[in-house]
């Protein structure tokens, strides 16, 4: 139903019904699928991205100068790329280790080049949050730098390191939608194929509501999870 | 008795924006074994730094120090983190990990040595007595004051035995009651434990209260060392007067009521 055809409260209306949503639930779980692999991956190498990248650093417990300037340099490059750009950049990679450069799968590739470097700066920063006076009670103690790491940092920085996580999840959702323009199908296949190909404004409010909700359950459940820990330990 | 622990000409400047400052010139220290060696000075004279050469938190540009018959300037990375396992540190800021209950926080020390979990158990208890805080085992840092939190501090600190502890200003950030109940607490560690405590502060009080002998630190050299009392009674340095006219100053304001001595 179309704006241009309907009365406004009519294609609103419709928006809710079987038609639609018979159509836009299977695009639903394709954007869920691929979400939800690309944020594993995205939460597993960004953090170890992450923590690499705060431990070689200049005020990090074992500074590799000359690495730190290498990995940063390739992290910035990688992050520069628009999410579209990445996409287009990372087909041939997709073809290569896929046998075919469309699809869900294919499309995870390019959302992890694109939010693991994004997601591993947020982990880093996180870090670097974390006072300077408690990582050098740690070596003063005489910890070893991987006991500095995983038993002070990481537990230190969790709570920021989730809420980063909800961002880079965000991001991961919205350049979803986008992915769907090149082949990748879910939510955002349906609102360009449908509700601007073909007017299909129903479609379009649909999958605009389906992504308020997945963005809104992302934010509320980081904040929760977050908040909680946060509160168990008094700091707020 | 030789001193327990010595150093020997430390130097140590920072570079800001190749300005340098040179923030220890040439510190040579002796302090004996059993002692609470105040080291006092304004702000900025150098004392958390020299104290910090102690166990290389900072390293000193030149200068050698020595623990024992250790020179613990000539130790490797690997040697320097098990010999800190005996140097405890107290600091300004308490330093507690707020991701750890007060019991995680002081078996954390234990924990790297790979304490046996009984052990660990029945040593952060008999620590929680001594700092008196048994109720407080499961708290999480963030819910303790700011006494409480120092008190953690010197437990965790205190975990693995060690021979030395740093306390770099560890009441400063503290009321005059907490104060005093943490300078007490740290005499008693003194006495009974037998640990040798640096104590940096720049609180007069605080060292005339518990310091057997006094180092004046003033613009990164040592103006004047030596017992407590002498140097309280007549002072020789620029700092070590204006301390004494501050102290007073504010003598009839009765928070501190150790006094006595001068």
């Amino acid at each position: 139903m179309s704006f241009l055809k309907y009365p406004f409260w009519e294609v609103v209306k419709h928006a809710f019904s079987k038609e639609v949503w018979d159509t836009v639930f299977p695009a639903v779980w394709d954007t869920l699928y691929m979400v939800a692999l690309s944020a594993v991956i995205t939460l597993v190498l960004g953090i170890l991205l992450g923590i690499g990248l705060s431990v070689i650093s200049k005020d990090g417990v074992r500074p590799v100068p000359v690495l730190n300037e290498t990995a940063g340099t390739i992290v910035n490059c990688l992050r520069s790329l628009p999410s579209m750009i990445m996409i287009i950049v990372t087909l041939p990679l997709a073809r290569a280790l896929l046998g075919q450069s469309y699809g869900s799968n294919a499309c995870i590739i390019a959302l992890a080049a694109s939010c693991i470097p994004m997601y591993a700066r947020l982990v880093q920063g996180a870090f670097v949050e974390i006072p300077k006076g408690k990582i050098e009670a740690a070596k003063a103690m005489g910890s070893s730098s991987a006991a500095i790491v995983f038993h002070i940092m990481l537990p230190e920085a969790i709570p920021s390191i989730i809420r980063g996580f909800t961002v880079a999840l965000i991001g991961i959702i919205s350049m979803t939608a986008l992915a769907g323009n090149f082949g990748a199908g879910g939510i955002g296949d349906i609102a360009v194929r449908f509700g601007f190909n073909r007017f299909y404004h129903d479609m379009l409010i649909a999958s605009v509501l389906v992504l308020i909700v997945m963005v809104q359950v992302a934010q509320l459940a980081g904040d929760l999870i977050s908040n909680l820990i946060l509160r168990k330990r008094h700091l707020i | 008795m030789g001193a327990y622990i010595r150093t020997e000409n430390l130097y140590k400047s920072f570079y800001n924006k190749k300005e340098k400052n040179d923030v220890l010139k040439g510190i040579d220290l002796s302090i004996d074994k059993g002692d609470i060696y105040g080291i006092v000075g304004f702000s900025g004279a150098g004392k958390s730094t020299l104290v910090r050469c102690i166990n290389r938190l900072e390293e000193p540009d030149s200068g050698k120090v020595w623990i024992g018959d250790t020179e613990i300037t000539a130790l490797n990375k690997k040697q320097l983190a098990e010999r800190r396992k005996k140097i405890g540190m107290v600091f300004q800021q308490f330093n507690l990990f707020d991701s750890m209950t007060v019991f995680q926080n002081i078996a954390y020390p234990l924990k790297l040595v790979k304490t046996p979990k009984k052990e660990i158990e029945a040593k952060v208890d008999k620590l929680l007595k001594l700092v008196g805080l048994s109720d407080k085992k499961y708290a999480y840092p963030g819910s303790l004051s700011g006494g409480q939190k120092q008190r953690v501090g010197i437990a965790r600190a205190l975990a693995n035995d060690p021979d030395v502890l740093l306390s770099d200003e560890a009441t400063s950030a503290l009321d005059p009651q907490s104060t005093l109940s943490i300078l007490d607490l740290l005499e008693q560690v003194n006495k009974e434990l037998g640990v040798t405590i640096i104590m940096i502060t720049h609180e007069l009080e605080a060292a005339k209260r518990i310091c057997s002998k006094v180092a004046v630190l003033e613009n990164g050299s040592i103006t004047e060392s030596g017992k407590t009392s002498d140097i309280f009674l007549d002072p020789k340095s620029s700092t070590g007067k204006i301390f004494l006219e501050v102290y007073k100053e504010f003598r009839h304001d009765d928070t501190f009521t150790g006094g006595g001595g001068i």
